[in-house]
């Protein structure tokens, strides 16, 4: 039964988003969408942490400021990607995956 | 094996001759080709004195290793610089010292980027004299590699037919070698317990035989791929075709005596019962290989084909002389490196000659070339005389005493080499006869004789090779003398 | 001893003389013609003085005390040793002088017959090289340094017989003769090997002792001897590998007489004669050298009865010759003989061979032409002292009394008499027979041409290419491999291409002195070998006791004797029907079997056999495959694993897809497979 006083329920809820944003990253094919997906791998993540903090070892509040952390890297990182993005799509004038293969051998 | 210490550094001399040659040469310009052409041989002429100086100087009834020169290089692995001579390697030094300073005589008239082909000519010879003298294995493998990599640029910008497929393979081939021979280096090195790369400490080490055996056949078959032992020899013909003059002289010259000298010095001194395993074996290659070489050289119409083949077949008895593990065999094999090296640097050094003028080596269009030049012709056919085994040559004593040796060990192999010595003569006068003798051919009627200078260098690769055809004892007594302690070593 | 060391100086400049000339011309004097012969004939007379002093003064010397003196030349280990010095006795000694003798006739004969051609210094450069070869062949002490001057006679004689290598048939018979030789030394070699591994020492003294007393195992005996027999054969042109003898007449005709009559093909029934006690040890070798021998002689005796250029015709004889002087020392050998008979005729023989090839060169350089034919129709007869010198030494040839090849040959058929089976004399009988016929054949042609408007001038009678200003026929090779065999029914010309200008302006023969008759320098030698071929018949007993030490009364077998005599005269008979008579037809009675006188003419097939060997099983075969082997297996192996390791990694390069997703699967998927790994392990 969903039990909200429970480890489990949380690292099940950690587990289903990342396994929706793995999912996401690997198969779709608009840049934006893989970067949206990895967010989303990013925030069960932090799901993650917090449940640990909460339930196992509460004092200090470890998990809270890692979250945080993730939230400043994740945000740094968006940008770096959006950009990159933006390179891609000056080149290429499109975001597809399937066209950026210029590295093929 | 005791070891005197050099009271004047000649063998470090020797060595870096050469490399200061270089050094100036950096320095100078293409157009002061005089000066560079001088410099060179000044820098080749000093490493040739110095070799005669250390052939006359040994002292045989001293023995042992003489001119030594030791200093620690790296003692957390324990290389040393080791060098010195004795009786093994005295007339490789020699050899070596003869086919540099001919070689830069005979590329006196060279014309495209001169100075940029006698700094890497020097640079190679510089490895060569290096792995004739060093006594660490760590060294010894350092020259030897300094020795194989200029190759791939000298021929591939000074050299002819195919040079490119040839310098690739070439090199490609070589470096395969030694990718065999680090393993066999790096098992006697790390199974010793000593941490020492001197070849002396090691040769006391008492390896197992399991290390023994496939130590040798690593080394073998690494040095052998320079020796061109069969069937590792392809790149061998290829290759000198392709190469500039003075770069073939000194490579089937001395190059190629540098894998058998390995297969003596490091594979037999280090492995001998590995060596007593696979004698055998080593025999048979070898045999195959004289009688393959002159087969195969007796279809081949492009005349350095002609001495490549034939350079093959030698090699084959000195790897025959090495298998047989006797006292005549191996001083035949060491006689017959230094002799195989004089003629085939005379060869090439002929062809070169002519090649220059007429820009073919079709044996079948040169002809009557003995008409036009006659005292050009006349190097060409001492040395394909002296290829045939005719006696009064340096050869004819080397291969005497290999065959000798060879019947008693291997009869059958024996029996067949010498058999081959019919093909050898008839392959050998069937290109003096096509290219030098009947009617001259029209085109090349208009050419000139060689000059006195030009004609230096041959004469003093005749003049070795007739000496020591008429006093082979003079050479014999300073191999003998560190080939009888090798055997007894073993 | 002082004076031995005396007689070691002695020898070794009677050796080392020539050599030196040889070196002196060859690098400095090779463009000068005058000075380089003085050199050349310096040396030779010195050579010749001191081996006629020592031939005089050594007297106290005998096969079983020889004096040895020799140095260690080369020194490998305890069991290889190789010395250089000399044994003299009288074998050597009278062997020393014959040489000696000859080559020194040979130089003074040259000075007339090579003057004015271009390679006149390298000539005596190379006679220099050739006698200095010999010298130390006869006396050699040890049999490799036997061998080595018998390897460096051969380079003489390559040298010598491709002279004018201009010329392709010289080129190529000069390559012939040495490739075939080699071809005998081979087997030579390997019975050295062998006596060096299994007997110890090459001395030629011990192995002698080895075989008087029995003591080498029989098997190395035969072997050895046998293998030694091969290099024999192929020196002294034994069948089958005779074949280079016929060719090598491509050199000047006193190379002809020098090498490949006299001396250089003698050196392989020397060498027999040297190891006389090891050859005699074993029956086995010597019947096969009987066998052999006798083929020869027969074989050889045929060609000549059909060929038409004189030298041809006395190379040929020399052949069967030397097959029956082998066929003298095998019989000796095997009923327990000596040496005398082979060993006699040899030395008879290189007097009136040289004899007759000194003749055939005069007659070659005034009428410019080989053909004896030719010759007889342009006037061989009106040359005096050469027409006389060739049938004194015909004569002898023929075995007629009083000249000594009428003792030689006795001396052998007396030893063929005493073999179990009389089959042997007879085929020597046979053989004097025919080598009469051969003989006169050319002796009567040359003393009694036909008229002119005789029938056989058609069929015998061509003008010379060369009276028309063209250049000697020359057969060019077909590719690298040329042609060996020559058809023996047309004239060979020896005369140099530069001679050929002469030719057009007089087809008579050389103009100036030419035609005032024959220079001197070269009438001396023929009155002298005429003298020692009148002489020589009278020493045999003389020469007997000097080389056996005992004096033989000479039994008179007067049956043998009447056969011998009656064969010869009856060829000479036959030749006199044939070719010398009033109505002579000039047909050879061998007309009579065509298909044995074409089986003649194509010289047994022999020629065309070892062209057929070498083209299709040497070329054909062990090369074209060795190089097929060469190209397409070993190195096409090394190719392929350079092909196959760009192939491979054009083959990896799939891999790199380079789409963003894969790639990010793929460590997903590692990831997942190590984290897996770690919590099971764990």
């Amino acid at each position: 039964m969903l039990m909200f006083n429970q480890l489990e329920t949380y690292l099940y809820l950690a587990l289903v988003l990342f396994a929706i944003g793995l999912y996401g990253v690997l198969s779709r094919r608009n840049l934006i969408a893989v970067l949206i997906s990895v967010e989303l791998m990013l925030n069960a993540a932090s799901i993650n942490f917090m449940a640990f903090n909460r339930f196992l070892a509460p004092h200090p509040a470890v998990g809270q400021v890692i979250t945080l952390f993730i939230m400043a890297v994740a945000a740094a990182e968006a940008a770096i990607a959006l950009s990159i993005i933006m390179a891609v799509y000056r080149k290429l004038k499109s975001i597809n995956a399937e066209q950026a293969t210029e590295l093929r051998g | 094996m005791t070891e005197h210490m050099a009271s004047f550094p000649v063998l470090s001399c020797m060595l870096l001759a050469p490399v200061a040659g270089i050094l100036i040469l950096l320095f100078l310009k293409e157009e002061q080709g005089f000066l560079v052409r001088m410099v060179a041989l000044v820098s080749a002429g000093i490493s040739f004195a110095l070799a005669i100086y250390t052939f006359v100087g040994y002292d045989k009834t001293l023995g042992g290793l003489q001119f030594v020169e030791k200093y620690p290089w790296v003692k957390a692995f324990g290389i040393t610089y080791f060098v010195g001579v004795e009786g093994m390697n005295a007339p490789l030094l020699l050899l070596t010292g003869i086919v540099i300073f001919t070689g830069v005589l005979t590329m006196w008239e060279l014309k495209e980027r001169v100075r940029e082909y006698f700094i890497f000519q020097l640079a190679l010879v510089t490895g060569v004299f290096g792995v004739f003298m060093s006594y660490d294995m760590f060294f010894f493998f350092l020259f030897y590699e300094i020795a194989v990599v200029p190759m791939y640029i000298l021929i591939l910008i000074w050299g002819s037919t195919r040079k490119i497929y040839a310098a690739m393979k070439l090199t490609l081939y070589l470096m395969a070698g030694s990718g065999l021979i680090i393993p066999g280096i790096l098992m006697l090195y790390s199974s010793s317990g000593l941490f020492t790369f001197n070849m002396l400490q090691l040769h006391g080490v008492a390896f197992a035989p399991w290390i023994q055996k496939i130590a040798f056949v690593f080394l073998f078959l690494g040095f052998g791929v320079l020796a061109a032992v069969w069937p590792f020899h392809t790149w061998s013909p290829v290759g000198h075709v392709a190469a500039p003059t003075a770069v073939s002289m000194l490579h089937a010259g001395v190059l190629m005596k540098l894998g058998s000298f390995a297969i003596l010095r490091v594979a037999m001194y280090l492995c001998p019962a590995g060596f007593q395993y696979w004698a055998q074996f080593m025999g048979l290659l070898a045999a195959v290989g004289i009688v393959y070489g002159v087969f195969v050289g007796l279809a081949q119409t492009d005349l350095k084909y002609v001495i490549g083949y034939s350079s093959v077949s030698h090699m084959g008895i000195v790897g025959l002389g090495l298998a047989t593990g006797t006292i005549d065999g191996l001083n035949g094999a060491v006689f017959q490196m230094f002799a195989h090296g004089v003629m085939t640097a005379l060869f090439f050094s002929a062809v070169g000659y002519i090649y220059d003028r007429t820009h073919t080596r079709d044996i079948l269009q040169l002809g009557g070339m003995s008409k036009i030049m006659p005292v050009a012709s006349a190097f060409f056919i001492t040395a394909a005389l002296c290829g045939a085994g005719v006696p009064g040559m340096a050869s004819f004593w080397a291969e005497l005493l290999v065959l000798v040796s060879a019947v008693k060990v291997f009869p059958i192999r024996g029996l067949l080499a010498i058999a081959s010595l019919v093909i050898g003569a008839l392959f050998a006068l069937r290109v003096v006869q096509n290219s030098f003798f009947n009617d001259p051919n029209p085109k090349f009627a208009h050419f000139e004789d060689v000059t006195p200078f030009l004609a230096l260098p041959r004469m003093i690769l005749i003049g070795f090779m007739i000496f020591f055809g008429l006093f082979p004892q003079v050479m014999l007594a300073l191999i003998k003398s560190s080939i009888v302690p090798f055997i007894q070593g073993m | 001893m002082g004076s031995v060391d005396c007689l070691f100086s002695i020898c070794t400049a009677i050796v080392t003389l020539p050599l030196l000339a040889f070196a002196l011309i060859m690098i400095f004097t090779w463009r000068q013609a005058k000075i380089s012969l003085a050199i050349s004939l310096t040396c030779s007379t010195i050579s010749l003085i001191l081996a006629w002093y020592l031939f005089i003064t050594v007297r106290d010397v005998s096969l079983a005390h020889p004096i040895i003196r020799q140095v260690e030349w080369l020194v490998s280990s305890e069991g290889f040793k190789i010395p250089f010095g000399f044994l003299l006795d009288p074998v050597s000694l009278l062997m020393l002088v014959i040489v000696a003798t000859i080559s020194w006739l040979i130089q003074v004969y040259s000075i007339g017959y090579m003057e004015g051609d271009p390679g006149f210094a390298r000539f005596y450069a190379d006679l220099s090289l050739f006698g200095m070869a010999m010298l130390s062949l006869v006396s050699a002490n040890a049999l490799l340094q036997l061998f080595i001057s018998w390897e460096l006679v051969g380079l003489a004689s390559y040298l010598l017989i491709g002279f004018w290598y201009e010329k392709f048939s010289a080129s190529e018979a000069g390559k012939k003769a040495f490739v075939v030789t080699r071809f005998g030394d081979i087997g030579f070699f390997m019975g050295l090997a062998f006596l060096t591994i299994y007997f110890g020492t090459l001395d030629i003294t011990a192995v002698n002792l080895a075989g008087l007393k029995n003591t080498m195992p029989q098997w190395l005996l035969t072997t050895s001897s046998l293998l030694i027999f091969c290099g024999v054969a192929g020196k002294s042109a034994q069948f089958p590998i005779h074949v280079w003898l016929p060719d090598a007449m491509e050199g000047p005709t006193p190379v002809s007489a020098l090498l490949h009559s006299a001396t250089m093909v003698a050196a392989g029934v020397y060498l027999i004669t040297r190891l006389f006690p090891f050859f005699a040890a074993s029956p086995t070798t010597c019947s096969v050298i009987l066998a052999i021998a006798t083929i020869t002689l027969l074989l050889s005796s045929t060609i000549g009865m059909v060929a038409r250029d004189i030298k041809q015709v006395w190379a040929y004889s020399t052949i069967s010759q030397l097959g029956f002087m082998a066929m003298g020392l095998a019989a000796a050998g095997l009923i327990g003989g000596n040496f005398f008979p082979g060993y006699y005729h040899l030395t008879t023989h290189a007097a009136f061979k040289a004899l007759l090839f000194l003749c055939a060169g005069v007659f070659i350089h005034h009428f410019g032409t080989n053909d004896f034919f030719v010759m007889s129709k342009l006037g061989g007869r009106t040359l005096k002292i050469p027409m006389i010198t060739v049938t004194i030494g015909a004569l002898a040839l023929a075995g007629i009394y009083p000249f000594s090849g009428f003792f030689s040959k006795e001396a052998i058929m007396g030893v063929l008499w005493s073999l179990p089976s009389k089959l042997w004399v007879g085929f020597g009988i046979f053989g004097a027979f025919l080598t009469a016929y051969y003989t006169f054949r050319v002796i009567f042609v040359l003393l009694f041409p036909r008229p002119d408007h005789h029938k056989a001038w058609g069929e015998y009678y061509e003008v010379p290419a060369s009276a028309h200003g063209h250049g000697a026929a020359h057969s060019h090779g077909h590719g690298p491999h040329g042609d060996f065999s020559h058809d023996d029914a047309h004239a060979h010309k020896d005369t140099p291409p530069g001679h050929q200008h002469d030719e057009a302006l007089d087809p008579h023969g050389h103009g100036g002195e030419g035609g005032h008759g024959v220079p001197w320098v070269m009438s001396l030698p023929l009155i002298v070998l005429a003298g020692f071929t009148l002489v020589l018949g009278f020493l045999q007993g003389r020469l007997q006791g000097y080389l056996l030490g005992d004096h033989h009364p000479h039994e008179l077998n007067t049956t043998l004797m009447v056969l011998a005599v009656g064969a010869a005269l009856t060829g000479i008979g036959m030749a006199w029907r044939d070719w010398g008579a009033k109505g002579a037809t000039w047909q050879g009675f061998i007309r009579n079997f065509p298909a044995l006188e074409n089986f003649f003419i194509k010289k047994w097939y022999m020629d065309d056999f070892w062209r057929w060997f070498l083209d299709t099983v040497i070329y054909g075969f062990f090369s074209k495959w060795f190089t097929y082997n060469d190209r397409r297996v070993v190195d096409g192996g090394v190719d392929a694993v350079a092909f196959s390791c760009s192939g491979g990694g054009r083959i990896l390069s799939f891999l790199q897809t380079a789409f963003l997703q894969y790639n990010l699967l793929f460590m997903v998927l590692v990831l997942a497979g190590l984290g897996i790994y770690l919590l099971m392990g764990l």
